[in-house]
C-alpha cells in the first residue's frame, strides 16, 4: 500500500468522549475538529453535506454504530474521525439502539480511487465483523482504538 | 449453491462496502460461494465475468441506486434489495436468495 494507514488516521482523529447531546450535536463537533485539524474548509458546509445524506437514509446502522458520512467539495483531505459518546444518542438507527460509537467519514469529492478511500472501504466492511465491533466498542483508550484501526484498516 | 452480487450505495463511501462484506458473511455460513461487484466510489472492483455470472444460481442486487451494466443479469433469477436492509439483516437476504434460487 503506498499510503500507510498510520499516517491517515493518528490520535487526532479520535474522541474518547464527544458529549453530544443529539445527532447533529455530535456531527457539529466532529465537523468543528475537522477544521481545526485542516481536513476541510468549512465546517457548517461540511456538516449541512453530512446531514443532506443523513435525510437520504440513516447512517446508524445498529449496533451503537453509526457512519455519518459526506462527500463534499469542502473536504480538503479525504478522512475520518472516530468517536464516542457516553450517553446513546437517538439516530433512528436500523435496530433502534442509541449511538455511542460514531465514525464519521469525509470524502473529498474530487476523490476517485486513491488509497483513503479504500481504506474507508475497508474499514466499512470490517463493521460488519463481529470481534472487530466488540474490540472497538470495548477500547477505552486512544491509544487501544488506533491499534484496531490501524490493525483492521491495513487488511482486506 | 453459487451466488453472485452487486453491492453500490449513493455515496458510495460505506454502505457498498458494509452490504458486500456482510453479504459475503452470511453466504460463507450457509456453506455457499459468493462473488459480490462493489460499484462504489472508486468505481466498478471485483468485477463479475459473464462467465461468473452464466454460472450463479442467483443473483442479489443490494443497491439503492441503478446497477451498472445491468444487462450482463438478463434471464438471471434476481433478488433486489436495499443496502441497509443487507446491513441490517444480511442473513435473511441471504436465504431469500437461496429461496428464489430453489424456486421456492
Amino acid at each position: 500500500m503506498s499510503d500507510n494507514i498510520s499516517e491517515f488516521i493518528s490520535e487526532k482523529n479520535i474522541v474518547l468522549d464527544l458529549s453530544a447531546l443529539n445527532q447533529v450535536d455530535a456531527i457539529k463537533k466532529l465537523a468543528t475538529l475537522l477544521k481545526e485539524n485542516g481536513y476541510i474548509d468549512n465546517a457548517f458546509a461540511f456538516q449541512s453535506d453530512v446531514l443532506e445524506r443523513e435525510k437520504a437514509s440513516t447512517t446508524g446502522i445498529g449496533n451503537e454504530l453509526a457512519i455519518p458520512h459526506g462527500k463534499s467539495k469542502h473536504v480538503i483531505r479525504t478522512t475520518m474521525m472516530f468517536a464516542k459518546n457516553e450517553d446513546g444518542i437517538e439516530w433512528n438507527s436500523l435496530d433502534g439502539s442509541k449511538v455511542k460509537n460514531i465514525f464519521l467519514m469525509a470524502v473529498s469529492s474530487a476523490d476517485k480511487g486513491n488509497e483513503h478511500l479504500k481504506m474507508l472501504a475497508n474499514l466499512s466492511g470490517k463493521l460488519m465483523d463481529d470481534d472487530f465491533v466488540e474490540a472497538i466498542k470495548k477500547a477505552d483508550s486512544k491509544e487501544k482504538i488506533l491499534k484496531i484501526l490501524q490493525k483492521r484498516g491495513n487488511e482486506r | 449453491m453459487k451466488i453472485v452480487g452487486v453491492t453500490a450505495c449513493i455515496a458510495g463511501i460505506a454502505h457498498t462496502y458494509m452490504a458486500a462484506a456482510n453479504l459475503k458473511k452470511f453466504a460463507k455460513k450457509e456453506n455457499c460461494e459468493i462473488k459480490i461487484e462493489t460499484q462504489g466510489a472508486m468505481g466498478i472492483e471485483d468485477e463479475l465475468t459473464q462467465a461468473e455470472i452464466d454460472e450463479a444460481d442467483v443473483v442479489i442486487f443490494a443497491v439503492d441506486t441503478t446497477v451498472q451494466n445491468e444487462d450482463r443479469f438478463v434471464g438471471k433469477k434476481i433478488l433486489e434489495v436495499g443496502t441497509s436492509k443487507v446491513v441490517k439483516d444480511g442473513k435473511s437476504t441471504i436465504e431469500d436468495a437461496i429461496k428464489l434460487a430453489k424456486g421456492e
